[in-house]
């Protein structure tokens, strides 16, 4: 067939015309698998700041500014947000970091390091949003504890009848409860959102390492 | 695990080197069976992942450009397998296209440029065959690759010879 020879006439002599890929090239390639889950670990911590703050705009109503000035905590609440943000801000970045050295590692045994690291900064970022959860239930039953005036009577009540300590420790049970439903409902919400970007992570650790052995 | 780091980087560093020495016979490859710039650097990095996944599996009982090859035909086959429903509509659109041109006289690259876009409208085995003939692979080569007969080849190949000249001259 003719035609087929003038393709093959071209295809032997057209073997250099190609744009040359380059070294840094190819090592970028090896690695973009994991520099893409890790860019969306960065995408993903961002957004779950925005939906956080703009749920705390939106539940930061007067009515709650007027009740956090009657319980006398308004300056601590600011004080810990402040910190909280910080803290949260500095998550941030390092999640940056993080993508931007293993998107730019050329050495596997590096990258593996990077992933670890990586893994690590997750962690610790989901372990400190549940401390900052369980620390503010806590604010918030001691909160109701000293001015709910429910709860005082009910207190009042119980002492009248002689049953402090029955109220007390049935109080502080249900308050640990609650915490504990609540933190293992957080913790479930940071499994899901996280833990599958970072078990695709673990993987590509795995098959780092198996090239390595 | 550091002893070891070492000795991966020099596998990674030897993987690069043979890579980037023999990126033509994948280019090739991507040519054949992608249409674009941005297809064609897409297929190029799925190429070079699968390889370097495979890389620890090349012993260099051949050479590094056969293993090569292989493996990226059949990352192509795999992918372009996937891909079959939008590249028929493709398919249908380009010849419209033929159609509508057949009365001209082209000169050489715009035969050429036809043809390659007549390859391209190939199911993948029959683009993995036009690569290997193009290569001048023998057809014991060819049917070892594909893993079918040598005389199946044969008749693959004439077939697609045939098809070629249907979607030519239509």
């Amino acid at each position: 067939m003719e035609e087929l020879d003038l393709l093959k006439k071209d295809w032997q002599k057209s073997g250099d015309s190609f744009e040359q890929v380059l070294e840094v090239e190819i090592y970028k390639m090896l690695h973009t698998k994991s520099s893409s889950i890790v860019k969306w670990i960065l995408i993903i911590s961002v957004l779950e700041f925005l939906f956080w703050s703009l749920l705390t705009v939106f539940l930061n109503d007067d009515t709650y500014q007027s009740k956090m000035q009657e319980y006398g905590i308004e300056n601590l609440m600011f004080a810990l947000n402040c910190i909280n943000y910080l803290v949260i801000v500095v998550f941030i970045y390092l999640f940056y970091k993080n993508y931007k050295t293993i998107s730019t590692t050329d050495s596997t045994n590096q990258l593996m390091k990077n992933i670890l690291k990586t893994r690590k900064t997750v962690q610790n970022y989901i372990w400190y949003n549940l401390a900052i959860i369980t620390l503010s239930i806590i604010i918030s039953i001691v909160l109701v504890f000293y001015h709910n005036p429910e709860f005082i009577s009910l207190m009042e009540n119980a002492v009248s009848n002689g049953h402090k300590l029955l109220f007390i420790s049935i109080t502080i049970g249900i308050s640990i409860l609650l915490i504990i439903i609540i933190i293992c409902l957080f913790w479930l919400f940071y499994k899901l959102l996280y833990g599958f970007l970072l078990k695709k992570l673990y993987a590509n650790y795995n098959e780092l390492r198996k090239i390595d052995l | 695990m550091n002893t070891n780091g070492i000795m991966s980087d020099g596998l990674e560093e030897s993987f690069v080197q043979q890579l980037k020495a023999n990126q033509n016979i994948i280019h090739k490859i991507c040519r054949l069976y992608t249409n674009g710039e941005d297809a064609h650097k897409d297929l190029f990095q799925e190429i070079t992942i699968q390889l370097w996944k495979a890389f620890p599996k090349f012993r260099g009982d051949s050479k590094f450009s056969t293993w090569a090859y292989r493996v990226a035909l059949n990352t192509a086959i795999t992918l372009y397998r996937k891909s079959t429903k939008t590249i028929k509509t493709v398919d249908y659109e380009q010849q419209q296209f033929y159609i509508s041109h057949e009365d001209y006289n082209f000169d050489e690259e715009e035969r050429l440029k036809l043809m390659y876009q007549a390859v391209y409208q190939l199911n993948d085995i029959e683009k993995a065959l036009v690569f290997m003939y193009l290569e001048d692979k023998d057809y014991s080569e060819i049917s070892q690759t594909l893993g079918i007969t040598e005389v199946n080849a044969r008749v693959k190949m004439n077939r697609i010879k045939g098809k070629l000249k249907k979607i030519l001259n239509p």
